[in-house]
């Protein structure tokens, strides 16, 4: 069973991903189409019709037609119940292969408007972050500084997943220094100052850990993704 | 009888007075007085501008200014950038140079913008003008490092090389050497934008150490961070400065002599480069944020907290450019540490994701709005607003004069009230009198562009992208907006009808770029006809406009007005409408 991920995005209106999404030809074939990419390369005109359309009625036939498309959902090793069903609006969905490969073909020329440079540095640093996510394709040291290795990191509560290149820290303090300012302002909603918080991760088997146990090289190169997690004990 | 001409000075005192008017603007109104104003003023004319190379001929130029020292051009139309113009298209400087390298022995200077400049250009430039100084390609392209070699020997008073943004054929670093060693003149050096492949360090630290008067140095990404103290402690006197990659093995040693290196630069005001960063080199920068008035952090991928700790040092900030890590936090902590801050620039790290990577929104420039009175240019990329955040912001920050905002999605609309945005932008344009620049994004109907007509009244350049609902909408900015020199609009419903009536607006303007629009290739030819002083350029990279019938829509379609008429350099994806109505090409 292979590990797939659900992924939990901002609460964004669902219309601002759907405007471009032209129900009349669904073509849920691909899914890149999930995210109106296709649609936005239509001209403008597919546009202004579809923009007046209810929130409700674009997020129920959206809905309607991805519960039949299973290979579009994917499941994180440990769901948790809480978070689903809070959460159930604000799904967005994403492939297993990295969605950044199909939106370089798709998407609409020129847009956003950045310059073309700044497009090429943005592109090597997502390959960077292909190369580390991919388990087993670890990148080797060059000599003058290390590749970046992004991870995604979730805090439980939290519907935001943060990506963090974990060959900037040095040690397992400096790394939860950083995720605790970055989690930080997530913290003051729900919880008390009584809560504590674990950092777990999965490793390169697949088994989440708790953070700590292993010298840092090596929980580097093992480390697939970060949750951080809450300690009731 | 002769007229007596009481109160007429001679030529020479006239011209001493010219002499002290440096502005374009001011220099037109002077040559119209009169005739022998006219005469004189074109006489010591040493500074021209050519805001598009195919409004005028070189001959023309040359005719009217004999005596230019300083010449600047800019080619493609500003949506070159994106891509939506295709390669081959033009801008070439060759014809230019040719032309000056007769007739301007003298010249000293030469800036070009998107233009195509080709290693024969260059090697002209360092063969035609003995005492040339200043050399800047901003966005071109087209040359090698063979090129820069021949202007590195060739030019004995060189001051000024900047290559800013340029793509350039790196065929080998050892162009440097090609600079003499009796070369001391360098005062300002920016090759950012040459590829990774290494730079003859030794050459470039020769360099730096035999040049006194150099004040602005901008490294490329190939030096790594180890070499950039050596650098620094050779040219202490630095006022701008580009770091190359800003990461190196974690060594003790490197950062206290980068520290040491950095605080010996009593001078530094403005800092950029920062490819790569490992943050635990950050602090060595402490020591100069205070006097940093210009930050570029806009490669560098650290995160909020970093960036924050960083930016917080910087109590003379005026101008920040970053990425959209620094978050609405960053933005907070910006608003309350940054009290000078003028400019603004906010770039998306992940601009085609489909969710948001960061906690970036209309929040974070609200919170810079309402902490910076100065602020006055902003560019802004983000995925969501609201109308009130924009009226908010348009009445924290009346001077505004650049206003960029770019959400992301297109046509996304006010996320809480799900309204287009037009009354946000109404707002920007109500309260901020003195904007010059707007570009706008998010959901918006024809009554953005009625509040675009009325208010914006020194608008100077507009962008347009995915809005409006009808030719309603480019006839308000057309008829309204008084001040209007450049207008650039792709994906939106603009035909025919709002272009031909507002015809003669064209020939006030610079340039006008419609792409993905409703105009039709009838009213093309149409316009190409009836204005004499336009040229109406229609590019199509898929098959001819006149194949198809005449109300078809063009797909992209470039219109400037023009003295010199066509142009005879264009590619067989480009046609142009002359006077009889046929299609040249």
């Amino acid at each position: 069973m292979p590990n797939m991920e659900f992924q939990l995005g901002l609460a964004l209106p669902t219309p601002s991903i759907i405007k471009g999404f032209d129900l009349n030809n669904l073509g849920l074939d691909h899914p890149k189409d999930m995210g109106g990419l296709e649609a936005r390369n239509k001209p403008a005109r597919c546009f202004s019709d579809k923009s007046k359309r209810s929130f409700e009625q674009a997020f129920g036939n959206f809905e309607a037609e991805c519960k039949t498309k299973t290979l579009l959902l994917l499941w994180s090793g440990q769901p948790n119940e809480e978070e689903d069903h809070n959460d159930q609006k604000k799904r967005t969905f994403s492939t297993i292969d990295d969605r950044n490969d199909a939106e370089e073909v798709d998407q609409v020329v020129g847009w956003p408007p950045i310059k073309t440079w700044r497009k090429k540095i943005f592109q090597q640093q997502q390959q960077q972050h292909r190369v580390g996510r991919i388990g087993n394709n670890r990148v080797a040291d060059k000599e003058n500084g290390s590749r970046s290795i992004y991870v995604k990191v979730k805090m439980e509560g939290v519907a935001i997943t943060r990506k963090v290149d974990i060959r900037l820290y040095r040690s397992y303090q400096t790394l939860t220094n950083s995720l605790i300012t970055l989690f930080a302002k997530y913290k003051k909603c729900a919880d008390d100052d009584y809560t504590r918080y674990i950092l777990t991760y999965q490793d390169k088997e697949g088994d989440w850990l708790i953070a700590g146990d292993i010298p840092w090289q090596s929980f580097i190169r093992s480390v697939q993704r970060l949750k951080i997690v809450r300690n009731w004990g | 009888m002769q007229k007596k001409r009481a109160y007429s000075f001679p030529d020479e005192v006239l011209e001493h007075v010219f002499s002290f008017i440096q502005s374009d603007k001011d220099r037109n109104a002077v040559s119209v007085v009169c005739k022998s104003w006219y005469e004189i003023e074109r006489w010591c004319r040493r500074k021209v501008f050519i805001g598009n190379c195919y409004a005028v001929s070189p001959k023309m130029v040359i005719k009217r200014f004999p005596e230019v020292r300083s010449i600047e051009l800019k080619g493609k139309p500003h949506f070159a950038d994106f891509n939506l113009v295709p390669d081959g298209w033009g801008g070439y400087v060759l014809p230019w140079i040719g032309e000056m390298a007769g007739a301007y022995p003298w010249l000293e200077e030469i800036r070009l913008k998107r233009m195509v400049v080709t290693d024969e250009s260059l090697e002209l430039i360092a063969k035609s003008f003995k005492n040339f100084k200043v050399l800047v390609l901003f966005s071109c392209e087209g040359f090698s490092t063979d090129g820069l070699a021949a202007i590195a020997a060739g030019c004995k008073n060189l001051s000024e090389l900047d290559l800013r943004e340029s793509e350039v054929d790196d065929l080998s670093g050892h162009w440097l050497t090609h600079f003499p060693e009796t070369c001391t003149s360098l005062v300002s050096l920016n090759i950012s934008c040459l590829g990774s492949d290494e730079v003859s360090f030794s050459a470039l630290e020769r360099l730096v150490g035999r040049c006194p008067n150099l004040r602005s140095l901008r490294l490329n990404r190939a030096v790594s961070l180890d070499k950039i103290a050596n650098i620094l402690c050779l040219a202490p006197q630095l006022v701008d400065f580009g770091t190359g990659n800003y990461t190196t093995e974690l060594r003790p040693d490197v950062l206290s002599n980068l520290t040491a290196a950095f605080s010996s630069c009593k001078e530094l005001k403005s800092l950029s480069g920062f490819w790569d960063v490992v943050p635990a080199y950050l602090p060595a920068l402490y020591s100069v944020c205070s006097r940093l008035t210009s930050l570029n952090l806009s490669y560098a991928t650290i995160h909020s907290p970093e960036i924050i700790k960083l930016v917080s040092h910087c109590s003379s900030l005026q101008c920040l450019l970053v990425l959209d890590y620094i978050e609405d936090s960053g933005l907070e902590a910006l608003a309350s540490s940054c009290k000078d801050l003028q400019e603004l620039r906010v770039f998306p790290s992940d601009p085609f994701g489909v969710e948001p990577n960061v906690s970036l929104t209309e929040k974070g420039l609200v919170s810079v709005s309402l902490g910076c009175p100065k602020l006055q240019s902003v560019l802004y990329f983000c995925r969501r607003m609201t109308n009130a955040a924009l009226v908010t912001i348009a009445q924290n920050c009346p001077n505004f004069t650049h206003f960029r905002l770019c959400i992301i999605e297109p046509k996304t609309a006010d996320y809480m009230t799900l309204e287009p945005l037009d009354v946000g932008f109404g707002a920007i344009v109500e309260h901020c009198k003195d904007l010059r620049r707007l570009s706008l994004s998010g959901l918006l109907t024809d009554r953005v562009f009625e509040y675009i007509g009325t208010y914006a009244k020194k608008l100077e350049m507009l962008s347009v992208a995915f809005a409006g609902d009808s030719d309603l909408g480019l006839h308000h900015v057309l008829s309204g907006c008084e001040s209007l020199r450049k207008l650039e609009i792709r994906d939106c419903p603009f035909g025919d009808k709002a272009l031909l009536a507002n015809a003669a607006k064209l020939e006030t303007m610079r340039s006008l770029w419609m792409s993905s629009c409703t105009v039709s290739f009838g009213a093309c030819k149409l316009l190409g006809q009836k204005m004499h002083r336009l040229n109406v350029e229609v590019i199509d990279e898929t098959e001819p406009p006149c194949s198809r019938p005449k109300s078809c829509p063009v797909d992209k379609l470039y219109v400037y007005r023009s003295i010199s008429g066509p142009r005879s350099d264009m590619p067989p994806f480009v046609w142009t409408m002359d006077e009889e109505g046929t299609i040249l090409h």
